[in-house]
Order: structure tokens, then sequence, then C-alpha cells
């Protein structure tokens, strides 16, 4: 049987082999490491599903390698191969259009002479066509399809191809070149998925947190003997799970296949982290139901390890909503791309001292206050503006009015 | 003298040339068919695939009568009246061929009996009986074909170093014949020749016979001819043949040894050439290669934008079959249509006793590429079919891809292997598991179960053999 590299969560169909730790005829024990992949978030070690020797490595290092591709066949010492112990990944792989199933060098595609004779008039190259049916073969529908992948790849392609003309810098000056990393062309591809299939719309205000930041200095210390340091992201943390709990289609995703809104009941709060190699979103798993220390804990030691790229890719996985703080930076207002497939995500500014015009009854004057900009883009598809405005407000009020319990050790 | 104008004209009457002259009349176009020899249909019809199955069919006989004593039914010796065989053969020859040429009339397809010779790239003199005429085409079809190759070291003007052209005249039923080359055609007309009551010594300068079968398919043909030839050499060439009165003195090294025999006729068969001198292709941009055939691409475009070339002429496999497909292809590109010769099954038969035949990848190809396979084998012995018609020696086998389970090639030996193999072609040209032929329902007693048996043997379950478990 073969051993197929297995899904690696979202965003991550692909990724380069490292490392090799296999050879032809070696004997592997179920769970065994293999060999350990880099994709653009991580670098991931691939386990054997099966235990067996080793009959052929499809792969080499430096390859690049897809969910679903062989690494290497295995003769196995017991059992056989049954649905049921196929990864339930590999099954639930959505056909990929454009990987046909299998090539064999001098042997033409499965298919008809009447589809052969449509895809030449076409111009479809068949060994691009994934075939549906029995042995990869191809039907007319799979020629429909790849037609569509293509038409819709071919808006992007657009864009891309003005873009991709090189153009000599150095006619102009000295320039060096650099080769983008795989990180860096993912968050490329990501974003601009994002942005070019969700209608953004981006919502602005102010928090009030003079009072929060008191609030913090009073306990910092006590937090600090904990082995935590509390940061504003935590008190944004709490104010965002309580607003996605008040409204809960801020905590969904869109399934555009279907057309269903999936409203998730669990609250695992994506914290944008720069590293040195660009942004990586690991996931802090129920962030309702850890205490601010768990949590300026938990969210410290995941920072660390994503700057140092040990995260593991499960822990860049199932986030429902995201938060980045650029306040530590610098900066105000800006409108972050929402993290697909979440709906919404929070930009959060730097804090400045502003003077604020208060109202008391009748009398008007001006304060000093520690004001926060925030900004909230959402996906206009699934959240209207006036909920857009109603979520910001929420978490406002959480942040301006903290309730001092939370913050107890 | 005016030229007479056509779309198409069409220079050779074979299996390429008349099928691409009807279907370009019968997509409307004008087409003339210009063919040198009075009885059209070129070498298939008059001297190569209808005369030999011909032939062919009548040693069947003899060989069937002779084994029927044993089934308790006994018709004696045969008495072998040649004129009359001549005759009958002859006979079918005619039939066929005037055929063609209702079937020309009948489409408004101009004949022209004549000698064809390109002019320039628009124009072809054709040398008639009435004549010179010219013809000023649009475009042109070159389907000339080929003719028997005969080495020169073996050309000695003698009417007994025959080809196969001559062979199949039949002038005579030589005590001794020496065929050399052990190729298809080699190997069916020892067949005829053999059942006529000649004494048959075939030699084969390789190590096997029907060279491209694989040899498991050819070794029950290489049983036959050890039985009914006198002699079968391998690994053997023939240096020298030399006229000796009534006979051909031949000499030969085979093994470590060398002899002189004398023979009272030798079969050349060691190839075919093509056609395409004297026809004035200089006057054109067509090009050839090396070896003389014409070079087109997979639209069957030759060098020169007005003339295309199909069949034996344009190399290749040198089959009837190729060149009907070729002539299709070539009137759709002229009338527009898309059309390439590109992933297109060539199945390949040998009609000896037993029939060989084979499609798409064999076994020995498999290796030679390294492609993965699995194949899988169902010997007739344990067909109902096979036994009851007394025709055991015979095998089916699929090359299967062993991860799609695509079925990639299919070979077969036995009676009928020529007939049962067109189920091959179809299952691999439509992509075809071994599962969708083991589920199809095969009609039972039939040979062609063999092929769903086969099928059933990949996934170890085949109902009248046992087979290891997948």
């Amino acid at each position: 049987m073969d051993i197929r590299i297995p899904n690696l969560g979202e965003g991550a169909e692909s990724g380069s082999v490292v490392s090799l730790f296999v050879k032809e005829g070696d004997k592997v024990a179920k769970d065994q490491t293999i060999l350990e992949l880099e994709n653009e978030k991580a670098v991931a070690p691939i386990p054997s599903t099966h235990s067996g020797t080793v009959k052929k490595v499809y792969v080499k290092v430096g390859d690049k390698v897809s969910v679903g591709q062989a690494i290497l066949s295995l003769e196995e010492s017991g059992g056989s191969l049954t649905s049921q112990n196929i990864p339930q990944e590999i099954l639930s792989q959505p056909a990929q259009v454009q990987r046909p199933v299998k090539s064999i060098p001098g042997i033409p595609p499965p298919a008809s002479p009447s589809v052969r004779k449509v895809a030449g008039e076409l111009g479809v190259d068949l060994m691009q066509v994934r075939g549906s049916e029995a042995g990869g073969r191809i039907v007319m529908a799979d020629i429909r399809a790849y037609i569509a992948s293509l038409k819709s790849a071919s808006a992007s392609e657009r864009i891309d191809s003005e873009h991709s003309r090189s153009i000599d810098f150095s006619k102009w000056g000295p320039v060096k070149k650099t080769a983008l990393s795989s990180l860096r062309q993912k968050i490329g591809q990501k974003m601009t998925e994002s942005w070019t299939t969700i209608p953004h719309v981006t919502q602005f205000d102010e928090a009030n947190i003079t009072e929060l930041m008191t609030l913090r200095k009073k306990v910092g210390a006590a937090y600090e003997k904990k082995g935590a340091r509390l940061t504003l992201t935590h008190f944004v943390m709490k104010a965002v799970v309580a607003a996605l709990k008040k409204y809960p289609q801020f905590n969904s995703s869109l399934d555009e296949g279907s057309q269903e809104l999936v409203t998730k009941e669990y609250f695992h709060i994506g914290i944008a982290v720069d590293t040195d190699s660009g942004l990586i979103v690991p996931v802090v798993r129920d962030a309702d139901k850890k205490s601010l220390l768990d949590l300026a804990k938990e969210l410290d030691a995941l920072a660390e390890k994503t700057r140092q790229r040990k995260v593991s890719l499960d822990e860049l996985k199932g986030g429902t909503f995201t938060i980045s703080n650029l306040g530590g930076i610098g900066g105000t207002f800006f409108t972050p791309i929402v993290n697909k497939p979440e709906v919404a995500i929070l930009g959060v500014g730097r804090g400045v001292l502003k003077p604020v015009i208060i109202k008391n009854k009748t009398k008007e004057k001006v304060e000093v206050r520690l004001m926060l900009p925030l900004g909230l883009s959402y996906d206009h598809r699934v959240i209207d503006g006036a909920d857009g405005a109603r979520f910001i407000c929420a978490i406002v009020e959480t942040l301006e009015n903290f309730d001092p319990k939370l913050v107890k050790l | 003298m005016t030229p007479i104008q056509t779309d198409i004209v069409v220079l050779g009457a074979g299996p390429g040339g008349y099928a691409a002259a009807f279907y370009a009349a019968d997509l409307g176009k004008k087409v003339i068919l210009v063919e040198q020899e009075k009885r059209l249909g070129g070498v298939c019809l008059n001297r190569g695939c209808i005369p030999s199955k011909a032939l062919l069919h009548a040693s069947k006989m003899v060989h069937e009568a002779e084994i029927s004593a044993q089934r308790g039914i006994e018709f004696g010796s045969p008495k072998i009246h040649l004129d009359k065989l001549r005759a009958w053969k002859e006979s079918i020859l005619e039939k066929l061929g005037q055929g063609i040429a209702t079937l020309a009339s009948k489409r408004g397809v101009e004949v022209m009996l004549g000698r064809g010779y390109f002019e320039d790239s628009q124009t072809l003199r054709v040398e008639t009986t009435e004549g010179q005429k010219f013809v000023k085409f649009s475009k042109a079809i070159i389907a000339v074909g080929s003719k028997p190759a005969l080495p020169k070291a073996f050309d000695l003007g003698n009417k007994r170093i025959m080809t196969s052209t001559e062979a199949l005249e039949l002038e005579e039923i030589p005590k001794s014949l020496l065929i050399v080359g052990g190729g298809y055609i080699g190997m069916e007309l020892g067949t005829v020749y053999a059942a006529l009551g000649s004494e048959v010594v075939l030699v084969e300068a390789m190590g096997s016979i029907l060279a491209g079968a694989d040899p498991d398919l050819a070794r029950p043909v290489m049983r036959y001819a050890e039985k009914n030839f006198k002699e079968v050499r391998l690994n053997a060439k023939v240096s020298k043949m030399a006229t000796s009165g009534k006979n051909i003195k031949v000499n030969m090294e085979f093994g470590d040894k060398c002899v002189e025999e004398h023979y009272d006729r030798v079969l050349v068969s060691v190839g075919r050439t093509p056609n395409c001198y004297d026809l004035g292709l200089k006057n054109t941009k067509v090009e050839r290669d090396d070896k003389g055939f014409i070079k087109v691409n997979s639209k069957q475009q030759t060098a020169d934008p007005n003339i295309y070339a199909i069949g034996d002429v344009a190399g290749g496999l040198l089959l009837a079959h190729k060149a009907s497909k070729e002539a299709r292809i070539a009137v759709q590109v002229i009338v527009g249509e898309h059309a390439e010769f590109k992933d297109i099954l060539i199945p390949a038969v040998v009609f000896t006793d037993p029939e060989v035949a084979w499609c798409g990848l064999t076994e020995a190809d498999a290796k030679s590429k390294n492609i993965p396979v699995k194949v899988v084998r169902f010997a007739w012995a344990a067909s109902g079919r096979a036994l009851s018609t007394d025709k055991t020696d015979g095998l089916t086998k699929l090359i299967i891809d062993p991860d799609t389970e695509r079925i990639l090639g299919v070979g077969l030996v036995g009676s009928g292997a020529g007939e049962l193999i067109s189920e091959g072609v179809l299952a691999i040209e439509m992509g075809a598991t071994a599962l969708d032929l083991a589920s199809a329902v095969h009609p039972h007693p039939t040979l062609s179960e063999t092929l769903m048996e086969a099928a059933e043997v990949f996934y170890g379950h085949s109902t009248h053999t046992l087979s290891a478990k997948k």
C-alpha cells in the first residue's frame, strides 16, 4: 500500500521534503516519522500510518509534495488495505481537477476516443485532467470541470501575468534579489484569495482603556510572580470572546459549496504573530474557558514557539476569529484582511493619549484619555453593517468596563 | 490539353487510398482515385491480406480433416487441385475488387486507371490507356503502399526465388520450400505451403519468430511450426543463393554450422519497402526519411502543404487497418476538422495456426520501458469452448496497471484470436479497468469468456482457474 501525505491543515496543501528518514527495504512501525515536511508555516514530521517494509520511496529531499501524494509504498506485515485504515483526511479529500490520477510515460491518459476528440478540438491537454471514473478514466464531465477550473483561475492569472513581467530595476541603481520563501508565497496566496473572494467592510472605533490600563498596572506584579506578563492582547481576547458569544454569526464560517453558515460553539482565537519569516497565526483553544492568567501563559508560550517556527500544524488550525495587535509597534487604525474561512478579524492599533470631550449632564469638559484604535473587518456576505457596529461596540463596552473579577488571581 | 480540376486526388487504391477517396466523397468533395492496376484494392486485396487469408482458410481445412480422424471422422488424404484452389482464390479477389469499383462509382468517385506522376505541387500527370491526363488538385493524398523487399544478393531473376507476391500466385506446390524470415508473412505462408504438402524449412535471423509478439504468445505458433514444418532454424542466416539447375542452392550459417542445401523454391519475407520512387516527388516539397518512407506529421501532412501521405508509404506499422485510419485523419484534416494520429491503438494479428493477436502495451514493452504492470493469464485449456472445438492451445493475457487497474495491453494466441482482439482494443481505447472487463457478462460457451476470466484472475477469483490470491 502507499503511504500518502496526510491533510496538513487549512491553507497547507503542499510543502517540501526537508529530511527523509527511511529508505527502501527499511522496516517502519505505525506512527514512526518517515519524513519531515517544511510547509509554509512549520516543519512537520509525517508519521507512517501503517507498519511494514518500505518497498519503494517515491520522494526525495527537496521534492515539493502535496496532500494525498504517495510518499512511499509499504509492504504490510499484516492486514490489508481497507477503507477503515485509510486516514479519513484522504478519503475526504475533494477531487482536484488539475491533477491527473496517475500518468504512465508512453501511455495515453484513459479516455474514450470520443472524449479525446472533444479534448483535441478544445485544445485540452488530457494529461492535466483528473478523471473521475474507475482507473482515472476521463469522461466528458471531467473536461467540463477542468475548463471551469481554468476559467476561475484565469482571472487571477491575468493579474499575475501583468505583474509577472520582469522589470530590470538594476537599470536605475543597484538591487538585491531574494527568492520568496514558501511562507511568503503562501501568505500571498491566502491574502489574495481572502481579498478577492470576501467582500470586506472595516468598522472603526476607539475604546477608552485608561481604567483598564490602571487595572493592569495594579495586578501586573502579581501576575508576573505567577510567571505571566499580562498585556492588552489578553484583555482584548476576553472582550472578543464576550462579543462572539453575544453575536455568534461572527464565530462562523460560510460553506460556499452547500450555502450553509456553520456557526461554531467553541471559541478558538487566532493571534497574528510577527516572525522573522513572516506572519503566522497560532490558535488559542477554548479562550472562553480560560482565565486571564492561563491565556497569558499559553499565548506567551505559543507566540515564542511560533517565532522559533516550532509550532505544530495542529496549533495553527481551527481558529474561529483572529486578532491582529500591532499596538506594540505603533500606528493607529488599519484595515486587516479577514483570515478565511473565518468571517471577521479585529485589528488593534497603539493606544494614544487624547483629549476627549466628556459630557456630564449639562457640563462639557475636556479630559485626557488613553484611547485604543480598533478596526473590525468582516465578511459582508455573512454580516450586515449594523451587526458590525454592534459587535465593535460590544468590544469597546467590555474594554471600558472590564469586570475586575476576571482579573482576580 | 485542359487539365481536369478536382478537390482531392488520391494516388493508390489500396485500403488506405480507397477509404480516403470514399470518405472525402461522402463529405462532398470532388475526388479522383488514381490506380495503376486494373483491379482496385491494392496489395491488401490483390497480393496480401485477402489472398493469404483465403489460402490459410483452405489449408486450415486440410489440417482440420487430418486431426478429425481422432474424433472418429475420417476424410482420407486430401486431393489438392491447384487450378481450382487458385481460381477460387481469384474469384474472391475479383468479387471484392468489383465491389470497390461499384462503391466508387455509386459515390461519384472518378477512378482513373494509370500511373500517376507529380508534375508539381498541384498537378498530377496520369498515364492512362487513353493517353496522358493532367489532374489539377487542391490536395493530394499519396497512398501508394509498399512492396516486398528482395535483397540484391537474392535477386537472381529466378522465379523460384519468390516474395509473398509470387508465393500467393500459387504457381506450384514445391516439394521443398525454404522460407527466409520468420515474421508474420513467412509464418503465414509457411503454414499454407506446409498444409499443401511442401517440406518447409524456415530460417530466422533473430532468436525468435514473430518479432513484436510476446514470447508466450509466439510459443504455440512455434510448436505448430515445429510439428508441421520440416524444420525451424533460429539465429540462422542465409549467406548466399545461386541457381542450380531446377533448384536453388542455398548457403546458410546456423549454430556453428555452415550448410549448403538445395530447395525447389525459396520464399524471401524479410520486410517491405515503400513504393514512392518514380512518383515525381522531386517536383514537390515532399520529403522522405532515410528508408525512403514519406515523412508525415501526426496530421498525415507531408512537407508539401498540398500533399498528404497515408498507409505503408508513410511508414510506421505496415498494416491495412492503420492505412484506413490514417485515411480518415487525412481527409478530416483536409476538410478542416480536428484530427490527429495520436494515441491510436493499432492491433496486430498474425493469421497463423493458431492465430496471434495483441494490442496496446506488450509485456516486453512494459519491461523495456520500465512500466510496472501486472500480467494475468488465462490458459485456454480451461475453456469449455476451446476444449469442445479442439483448440486448447491458446492463451489470453492482460497487461494491467496495478494501481489504477486499467487495462494497458491485451495479448491472445489461439483460434480466432484475430476476432477476439477487438474487445481488447475497445477496452483499452475506452480506458476500461480489469473490473469493467470482469463485470461485463460474456456468453457461454465462447472463447470471449477467456478475456473476462483473465480479468477475474487479476482479482484472484476466476471461476475456471485457480489463481493466487491478490
